[in-house]
């Protein structure tokens, strides 16, 4: 099978190519030198192309999702679009079905999403959604920062086992990363309780989250993992945490990266940058993250931007969550996944008049254009906490167009004026930056750049083509326009078949689902077991046996090697 | 002025859903264009004309339209939703949604309504001569606001969680009502004439009055002292203290 698109005008930072036409060759889902004169041929006609879209940072399956889906079923009531011969049906917004999920991922030219956050425990039902969401590729991060056995060998400090534990761990759940959650915190929400700062010691397991994150970060780079540790910060939620924010940005600088790629990936800043003291003086420091990131090597972040209307937060920061349930008179669920960790999912409606609602908005695009390097901040809007990921055009208008922003600024409340700096910022991102933060950037985060987020020869053929032309249409001015092309791709090419054409779904293949096999010393894995089985015997609720993702629950697994290689075999 | 009557052609076994039956969809329209618009009876497309015989006298806006409905609507639901004016007149038992999302003119029905009628509507008025079903004035599942404003009558009883998550408006109950009238209200005001048990649970704000017999109160309210309402001597109460509620519930 092969396809040439021909004279689109295309974006790919990761190749240094800057609207330039360009011809793509595409044989067996790959993207090749050239192809023969048999290929079929796509006339992008001087259209945007870029590489299929990456999104690093989504809730889009697993427990938390579902029970966002269950507790509001008049999410459903919204977004509903009846089968077709080739799609099934799709449902909701905040929360959306399955289906919807990758459809409308695609639609967008998106090829490749992360799920956030599963806990070990609950990996299978996150296992089972990642297998119905059709056409992209995905994966998930894998909780660690609450884990037992992660505490006492933080505590113990023996990185050995803690490597063990993490690989072990990535296996059972069939998990591509690292992911740490309000560390201690989650532990601490058992009791009732929090931690309010990284030195915050955790009862019962005498350390503090200060110590899980460094000795996590240290223990990913052993394992030589494609993605670093993915944090979200404690204090999430509490105005006044950009100090937080910025002590454990600090961290990073006690470990070297192993690979191309940061050390450290802090989630969601829209959340995380809040200065004040209170709801009264709540203000943004955006600013002093931006310069902070503008002044440092190997931390990533992503914007985690506030979309105004309906949302559902979901996370394992289960103490959070009680708060905003309590603050917002919501409905609340909270979950407890035994020796793992905890979570909440509460719904929210983002309200322009309200001032922290709209402080929030401006956070998100602050640090996206305060920080210079567009590699060092996604896009994201940690779907669906600070909205929908369907928004995400609507968070690219307002990066490349200061007239969009403006506009907005005049509906919001007043304190947007006052209490942030977006006004006064009038930088505007072009295509090759929307591309870092929307494709390379993405993918080299999660250490794929090889195969994603560019579109050289070698990488795989998840290509977007978009009805706008960049050398006629000025996105500063025409914003409704970029908005339009961006919602609903004239191509979106996954693994060398086109899965979209002007909007429209038009096959729905299986992606992949990517998950790490890291290797350690078989000694180190034999006695971090026995501490695991003592856990089942003595805690878990479930056997060991019933634990395990096993391969029957990934169809079509993209298995990424990493692990210790000892030092006399190197 | 346009009347607009319409009578089902044939035993309705399965459910029959006519949100387009509104003034505002047929306002100005003759016979043909009415037998046109779409209707579902089960997963099936249908058309009005398919359902009911269709009768049109005058033209007319929105606003001076009549439409009358006679015979077994008993499987017919959605019945003048979100119709902002004019009149329907229903002789007869409806099905579930009657007027839901209305936000003006009148509905009236002769006989029974089933659940969920006046569900989430702004305004406007419902009259039921009969008996209502369970969530009268609420909210579809999961949503935060039932009814927000408007008027609901029932002459008959209903049944329970009246004006569940209810925002705004008004609903009289002349007969029973049953369980947890007002659950979760967000200030709306229920008057139950009669009997009722557990009104006003989870309430943060608004208005219940109950002149039956209570049968059981949740232990959720605070006792203010006596007060009187138009002329009648209430208990006072507040709550739901469990949700720092100022919802005010009056009990003979």
């Amino acid at each position: 099978m092969e396809l040439l698109i021909k004279n689109g005008a295309v974006f790919d930072p990761v190749n240094g190519i800057k609207g330039d036409k360009t011809d793509i060759s595409i044989k067996d889902g790959k993207i090749v030198n050239n192809v023969s004169s048999r290929a079929t041929v796509i006339d992008a006609g001087g259209r945007l192309v870029m590489a299929g879209g990456v999104d690093a940072h989504s809730h889009i399956a697993g427990a938390k999702v579902n029970v966002g889906r269950i507790m509001r079923p008049e999410d459903t009531r919204s977004g509903i679009k009846p089968r077709t011969k080739i799609t099934r049906p799709w449902t909701g917004y905040t929360v959306p079905n399955v289906y919807a999920m990758g459809y409308r991922y695609a639609q967008m030219g998106y090829t490749t999403v992360f799920e956030a956050a599963q806990a070990i425990m609950k990996a299978r039902h996150t296992h089972e959604e990642l297998e119905e969401i059709p056409i992209i590729d995905k994966g998930a991060l894998t909780l660690f920062g609450s884990n037992w056995p992660t505490m006492d060998y933080v505590r113990e400090k023996d990185m050995d086992k803690l490597a063990a534990y993490v690989a072990w761990g990535l296996l059972a759940s069939r998990g591509f990363g690292i992911k740490v959650v309000n560390p201690g915190g989650g532990e601490m929400w058992g009791f009732g309780k929090n931690v309010t700062s990284l030195d915050d010691v955790v009862p019962n397991f005498d350390v503090t989250p200060r110590e899980i994150i460094v000795s996590l970060m240290k223990v990913n780079e052993m394992l030589g993992l494609p993605h670093s540790v993915h944090l979200h910060c404690n204090n999430l939620g509490k105005p006044g945490n950009y100090t937080t924010t910025l002590a454990s940005m600090e961290l990073a600088k006690q470990v070297k990266p192993s690979r191309d790629r940061q050390v450290l990936h802090v989630t969601h800043l829209t959340f995380n940058v809040w200065g004040g003291t209170n709801w009264g003086d709540f203000e943004s420091k955006a600013d002093e993250i931006a310069n902070y990131l503008n002044n440092s090597e190997n931390i990533t972040t992503d914007m985690g931007q506030l979309i105004f209307g309906s949302a559902t937060t979901m996370t394992a920061d289960g103490p959070v969550q009680y708060a905003n349930a309590k603050l917002l008179h919501a409905k609340w669920a909270n979950g407890d996944v035994e020796l793992e960790d905890a979570s909440g999912v509460v719904p929210i409606y983002y309200v322009k008049q309200i001032s922290v609602h709209a402080i929030m908005w401006a956070m998100g695009l602050e640090l996206a254009l305060l920080t210079k390097d567009p590699f060092k901040v996604l896009l994201t809007t940690d779907h669906p906490n600070g909205g929908p990921f369907v928004n995400y055009p609507e968070v690219v208008t307002l990066l490349m167009s200061n007239k969009k922003r403006q506009e907005e600024i005049k509906t919001l409340h007043e304190a947007v004026h006052k209490r942030t700096k977006i006004p006064g910022i009038d930088r505007e991102l072009g295509w090759s930056e929307i591309a870092a933060m929307t494709r390379a950037g993405p993918a080299k985060v999660l250490g794929l750049l090889d195969t994603k987020g560019h579109l050289g020869v070698g990488a795989d053929a998840d290509i977007s083509v978009f009805d706008i032309k960049p050398d006629q249409v000025d996105p500063s001015v025409e914003h409704a326009k970029v908005k339009s092309a961006l919602s609903s791709a004239a191509y979106t090419i996954k693994g060398g078949e086109v899965v979209v054409k002007d909007g429209q779904i038009t096959a729905t293949p299986m992606g992949r689902t990517y998950w790490v096999d890291a290797s350690v010393p078989a000694e180190h894995t034999e006695i971090m077991m026995k501490d695991i089985r003592m856990k089942f015997k003595n805690y878990y609720s479930i056997n060991l046996a019933n634990y395990m993702v096993q391969d029957a629950y990934l169809t079509h697994p993209q298995v990424v090697k990493a692990g210790v290689i000892p030092v006399e075999v190197r | 002025m346009q009347t607009v009557t319409l009578k089902p052609k044939k035993e309705m076994k399965i459910s029959v859903e006519v949100e387009n039956i509104t003034p505002d969809r047929f306002a100005g329209k003759s016979e043909k264009e009415i037998q046109a618009i779409e209707a579902w009876m089960g997963n099936q497309k249908t058309t009005l004309g398919d359902l009911f015989s269709v009768k049109v006298e005058g033209s007319g806006t929105a606003a001076d339209t009549k439409i009358v409905m006679e015979g077994d609507l008993s499987r017919v639901k959605r019945i003048g939703e979100g119709m902002t004016a004019g009149l329907i007149i229903i002789k007869g038992n409806v099905d579930m949604h009657l007027g839901a999302k209305m936000n003006g003119g009148k509905i009236t029905v002769s006989g029974n309504a089933d659940s969920w009628a006046g569900r989430e509507m702004k305004g406007g008025e419902i009259i039921i001569e009969g008996d209502a079903g369970y969530y009268l004035g609420g909210g579809a599942r999961g949503e935060t606001c039932g009814m927000r404003g408007g008027k609901i009558t029932v002459m008959g009883s209903a049944l329970d969680y009246v004006g569940d998550h209810m925002c705004g408006g008004e609903i009289v109950v002349k007969g029973n009502a049953g369980i947890l009238p007002g659950l979760s209200n967000n200030g709306g005001k229920i008057v139950i004439e009669g009997n009722t048990s557990r009104p006003g649970s989870e309430m943060v704000k608004g208005t219940i009055i109950v002149n039956g017999t209570v049968e059981e109160m949740m232990p959720v309210f605070k006792l203010e002292g006596s007060e009187a309402v138009d002329g009648v001597t209430y208990r006072k109460y507040t709550g739901d203290v469990i949700v720092s509620g100022k919802g005010l519930l009056y009990v003979k």
